[in-house]
């Protein structure tokens, strides 16, 4: 990227950035709305390295927490959409029996199953990867689906005559074919599935970063608040640029596609 | 005009490839449309053979049928004597449009298919060199299908068929989307292959030029009949001078039937 690119990259969250110690300064907009930055700074940092105070140092355990759910979560739902949606992609029958109801659970609202999720599974892990992994599945399945279904037959007929048995070449072709819309799928997962998890988490769990900011709201603690909301953001970046790095250095297919 | 059976003059015996009273047709929404009709013809060992016609004879159908990526309605092909039921490297494939898997090398797509243990690997890694040395495309096989040019990517689609050491080339239209110079270049390179390794080829074309160039026997698909109109035997030394008077002949012949 170029230092044109950069800059202009940085435009918008710098002239925000601004904008809120200006409105900060001015004492425009009361603290226990909008902290200043510098409050939220300080609560970030007490956050993750301090030793006192209330939310002092709970941030280690808390990204275990919702790392763990999230992680957990998506990769079920990848174990479940890549697989049938890369059936449902080549093979009519399959399509034909699972387009139905996939299409009209993906039309209820995620969060429509919180209440049911809690009566089934209580508060705690298991509600917030249910919820998890439902969102994240069908971005993944459908992007699974579409890539297969878009990998032209010449393909195909390519392995075919090289000697290629059909088994052998769903491995050798069909998926690093359909890889660059399976990367598209997941990096959606992943996004969708930080989402949820802090919809699971506020749901009163005890620990996890979704829980620190809920808490946060009864304690009146805004300035943790808005500390939660950037780690948050900068959490879930980091896991979309770690996940990409590890389908390229996983597969060949990713690596040269994408 | 000769026969399907003069053509098979040389006598089955020594055929490579036996097209026996194919017919084919396609539905199109509960609409029987016939395409190829009794089809019968043989190619010898070494022989190159061009299919003309008109964009929708057929030509392209049959090339898949002998591909054995189409199940023909009725009769059937065999290659050296035994029929053709699914495709296999026996026939190699090059295809008109880039069906080159771009996530691999050119080598790495040359050597697509191919496995073995540690030793046999290493002589297969040996043999793409060979095999891009042969197609011109020594240095180029680090690179992804990408960043080659249209030319250089039905080299390698030629070097990964040809790796197998196939019975039977067949070829769709392979230079179809090339400009002419590169073309041309194409063109001398099969010839040269074709020499080299004594391959039989069955090329599809509708360039009658091509056809004229490369050919020692053209076969005519006539679209209206769906049948073998005309079989033409190309009696030049090679090189052929394309600007020669019998090459001309043999051009405005073929011209001729493709007007039917």
């Amino acid at each position: 990227m170029g230092t044109k690119d950069t800059a202009l990259a940085l435009l918008l969250p710098l002239t925000g950035l601004a904008a809120w110690f200006a409105v900060s300064a001015a004492g425009l907009v009361p603290g226990y709305l909008l902290p200043a930055p510098a409050a939220v700074f300080d609560a970030g940092v007490r956050y993750i390295f301090g030793t006192q105070g209330p939310y002092a140092g709970r941030f280690a355990g808390d990204l275990v927490a919702s790392l763990s759910r999230v992680l957990l979560g998506f990769t079920l739902a990848a174990v479940v959409g890549i697989p049938l949606g890369i059936c449902s992609g080549r093979l009519v029958v399959v399509n034909r029996l699972a387009a139905g109801p996939i299409g009209g659970l993906r039309a209820v609202p995620g969060i429509c199953w919180l209440p049911l999720a809690l009566i089934w599974f209580g508060i705690g892990l298991k509600t917030t990867v249910f919820l998890v992994t439902l969102a994240a599945f069908f971005p993944i399945y459908q992007n699974a689906l579409t890539g297969a279904r878009l990998v032209a037959p010449i393909y195909y007929q390519a392995g075919a005559m090289l000697g290629v048995s059909r088994v052998r070449g769903v491995f050798a072709i069909l998926l690093p074919m359909a890889m660059p819309n399976i990367i598209t799928g997941l990096r959606l997962g992943m996004g969708i599935a930080w989402a949820y998890l802090v919809l699971g988490e506020l749901t009163g769990v005890p620990d996890g970063l979704g829980a620190v900011i809920m808490d946060a709201r009864m304690a009146g603690q805004t300035e943790i608040i808005l500390a939660g909301i950037v780690l948050i953001a900068v959490i879930g970046r980091i896991c979309d640029r770690v996940l990409v790095l590890v389908l390229r250095l996983c597969f060949k297919s990713a690596r040269r596609q994408v | 005009m000769a026969t399907a059976a003069q053509s098979m003059a040389g006598g089955p015996l020594g055929a490579i490839l036996e097209v026996v009273a194919l017919s084919h047709s396609f539905v199109h929404n509960g609409v029987v449309e016939p395409v190829l009709r009794d089809i019968s013809f043989s190619m010898r060992s070494g022989e190159l053979v061009c299919l003309i016609g008109r964009s929708g004879c057929g030509k392209s159908t049959l090339l898949k049928i002998v591909a054995g990526f189409l199940k023909p309605s009725q009769g059937q092909c065999l290659l050296d004597g035994r029929p053709i039921v699914k495709p296999g490297p026996d026939r190699g494939v090059v295809f008109q449009e880039d069906a080159l898997f771009p996530w691999l090398t050119v080598r790495e797509n040359i050597a697509f298919g191919l496995r073995g243990g540690r030793q046999a690997r290493r002589e297969l890694w040996r043999e793409v060199e060979r095999l891009l040395d042969l197609v011109g495309l020594a240095g180029y096989g680090d690179y992804l299908p990408r960043a080659l040019s249209g030319g250089m990517k039905q080299r390698v689609a030629l070097a990964r068929v040809l790796i197998r050491s196939p019975r039977l080339l067949l070829m769709d239209e392979p230079f179809g989307a090339l400009d002419a110079q590169t073309r041309d270049e194409m063109q001398e390179l099969l010839l040269e292959l074709s020499r080299q390794r004594q391959q039989t080829i069955l090329f599809v074309t509708h360039d009658v030029r091509e056809a004229v160039t490369l050919a020692d026997r053209v076969v005519w698909l006539d679209r209206d009949s769906g049948r073998i109109g005309d079989q033409v035997v190309i009696d030049l030394e090679r090189p052929r001078d394309r600007n020669g008077g019998p090459f001309q002949q043999y051009s405005a012949r073929l011209h001729q039937l493709l007007k039917h």
